[in-house]
């Protein structure tokens, strides 16, 4: 195999400026592909956490059976219990590879400085497991203010632009107004702990943060509307739901269990965007590396009939024939992938030496440009390319293979 | 023995609707370690008759057997391995591949067989020595002479020990004194390994030292029996 190797290496070095060019169009379109690779493999990992980590969403998430559907009409009848809250955590905690189960309540309604008022929408959540959630993530976007603390029940966070509307900055005090879960008005004071960027435009003017305790006495109930798992990895999330559907069924609570990403339009969106993209992308290349490998080897082949005629009187059977312009055109995808690799590594230490930042659309603050190395998906290209190119060599080469030996030997 | 049988073989051409009869009946035999010329005019069917006895052309009428095998009844592959096995070209134009050294050429046909490389270096090396070529053995053939080239294609079409070798005007494009070199190296491969030659000429220093002429005219043996 090696001697046909050598000689297929050969005959592509023949003609050096036809093979660079077929080349370069390999290794841009590898490039192009795997820098886009990188870069969308960067983001969504970026989504991931900000939605399991920013938005608070955890990996999973467990409502009453129905809640979903039917849960703002009556909410009451498909919360979870106090006792049943319990049982959960309880149940769910004790999995390997859960961190922790934290019950969570979502409230809507008016907030007021005393002066002007508008509409908030706020998460009721146990601020020690809030914290863990966040984890490292709160650094990316942290409180100003002490932040919640369930010995200052109402102490709460509020998004930035809403404190800016309401000139609420931390210490200052507000009153919040919704109704209970029977229907009836309620208004609590309140006092900010913390200002915080919800890294949405669409959200920065609306969200609260509230610890769970007030949330409750605000629509006055004893109830927990969700329960929020945290697991130690995400790769977990669709394994670990089936298993505690499994239990908490087993046990008697009727529930359904979403997923971070079933939850997350932003990220289902983004991600779907970028799918479109990434393939749109990969097709343009798709052709562009198969045309220049067709080019290339039947441009080969027609230099060299003679060649072949030659090689088929020596004895070179039709399918050697095939196999060595086939072989040509691995190695065209070969060389051509690893300059894209030369390329890809390039541009990405130029990325993270010139740390880039941008701002996406419907995002508060800017984010830096990160592409990410994935050694395994430049591999993992690197024989698609090659294969891809070898199977393009195959109708020249299949060509090449059929052509009549005397007619071939004669070939000026 | 026969290594070469024809009994009444026609080969026709289609020229658009025009049919042209390259060979018009064709009977040989050509026995092992013969040394013979196939000579006559331009357009006489020399080159064909080379193509059939090569197997790398099918008769459209007519039988043919290579060292006892009815060359119809084999397959494309069949007929490739009888290609490498048992015979030799030699071409008017060398035919040497580019991007091989001289080496390489006449290991070829060796490892097309499936030879292992230490068997095919250590025998292709042989074969050059024999025809003087052993310092050249790393030149690529742009780098070579035409009468080193043709010698480079003598030890290829040599190195797998064929029964027959075909040459098609192995001597048109050298000089006279290498062109004496080249029927030297076929005459002693003739003598000393009983090795089979057929070729094409118009070469008066070839056919002198033939042992057997076939004068072909219009598609046709006209004489063929003439041994010297």
């Amino acid at each position: 195999m090696m001697k046909w190797m050598k000689l297929a290496i050969r005959n592509i070095l023949r003609n050096k400026r036809r093979s660079f060019v077929t080349l370069l169009a390999i290794g841009v379109g590898f490039a192009a592909i795997s820098l886009f690779r990188g870069y969308v493999s960067n983001t969504y990992s970026g989504l991931r956490e900000s939605a399991i980590r920013g938005e608070g969403l955890g990996h999973l998430t467990i409502f009453k059976a129905g809640w979903l559907e039917k849960g703002k009409l009556d909410p009451e009848k498909y919360m979870f219990s106090k006792e049943e809250t319990e049982k959960i955590i309880k149940f769910v905690t004790e999995e390997n590879g859960v961190v922790l189960a934290t019950p969570q309540i979502q409230v809507a309604g008016i907030a007021s400085n005393g002066i002007t008022s508008t509409i908030f929408i706020a998460q009721g959540v146990v601020a020690q497991d809030d914290r863990t959630i966040k984890g490292a993530w709160a650094a990316f976007r942290p409180v100003k203010g002490e932040g919640l603390n369930e010995k200052k029940s109402y102490g709460v966070e509020v998004a930035q632009d809403l404190a800016k509307f309401l000139n609420l900055t931390p210490g200052k005090d507000g009153v919040v107004m919704t109704t209970t879960l029977s229907g009836q008005m309620n208004a609590m004071d309140i006092q900010v702990m913390g200002v915080y960027d919800s890294g949405s435009d669409a959200t920065n003017d609306k969200y609260m943060r509230f610890t769970f305790d007030f949330a409750q006495a605000l629509v006055d109930t004893h109830k927990a509307e969700r329960i929020v798992v945290l697991l130690d990895n995400w790769k977990k999330t669709e394994q670990m739901r089936a298993l505690l559907l499994k239990k908490l069924t087993g046990a008697g609570i009727v529930c359904e269990i979403k997923t971070w990403n079933e939850l997350s339009l932003f990220y289902s969106k983004v991600r779907g965007m970028f799918d479109m993209i990434f393939l749109f992308l990969f097709t343009i290349v798709l052709v562009i590396v198969v045309m220049s490998t067709v080019n290339t080897m039947g441009m080969a082949v027609l230099e060299r009939t003679r060649e072949i005629g030659t090689l088929r009187a020596l004895g070179l059977k039709r399918r050697g024939v095939s196999l060595l312009f086939a072989m040509e055109g691995g190695v065209l995808g070969f060389f051509g992938s690893f300059i894209g690799v030369v390329l890809h590594v390039s541009v990405w230490g130029m990325i993270r030496a010139s740390s880039p930042t941008y701002t996406p659309p419907g995002i508060s603050t800017p984010v830096p440009l990160v592409v990410d190395l994935v050694p395994r998906a430049l591999f993992v290209l690197m024989l698609f390319l090659v294969f891809l190119s070898l199977i393009a060599a195959i109708v020249p080469a299949r060509r090449a293979a059929k052509q009549n030996v005397v007619n071939a030997l004669g070939h000026v | 023995m026969a290594l070469i049988e024809m009994q009444n073989i026609k080969k026709d051409y289609f020229l658009g609707e025009t049919v042209v009869h390259a060979l018009q009946g064709i009977d040989l035999r050509i026995d092992e370690g013969e040394f013979v010329a196939i000579w006559g005019p331009s357009g006489s069917g020399k080159t064909t008759l080379l193509n059939l006895i090569g197997a790398i052309d099918e008769p459209t009428t007519g039988d043919l057997a290579i060292a006892g095998r009815e060359v119809r009844s084999l397959s494309d592959n069949q007929r490739s391995e009888l290609r490498n096995e048992t015979i030799g070209f030699i071409f008017q134009g060398f035919n040497l591949i580019p991007v091989l050294s001289a080496l390489e050429n006449v290991m070829l046909p060796l490892q097309i067989k499936g030879t292992s490389f230490g068997q095919a270096q250590a025998k292709a090396l042989g074969r050059l020595q024999e025809v003087g070529l052993s310092e050249f053995i790393r030149h690529r053939p742009f780098k070579m002479s035409g009468g080193q080239q043709q010698r480079v294609a003598i030890a290829r079409a040599l190195v797998n020990d064929p029964s027959l070798v075909i040459a098609d005007e192995p001597t048109a494009n050298l000089d006279s004194e290498t062109a004496r070199m080249i029927i030297g190296l076929m005459r002693e491969s003739n003598e000393k390994e009983a090795t089979t030659f057929i070729f094409s000429t118009h070469d008066q220093r070839l056919l002198d030292q033939v042992k057997r002429l076939v004068r072909l005219e219009d598609g046709r043996i006209v004489d063929g029996g003439m041994k010297r």
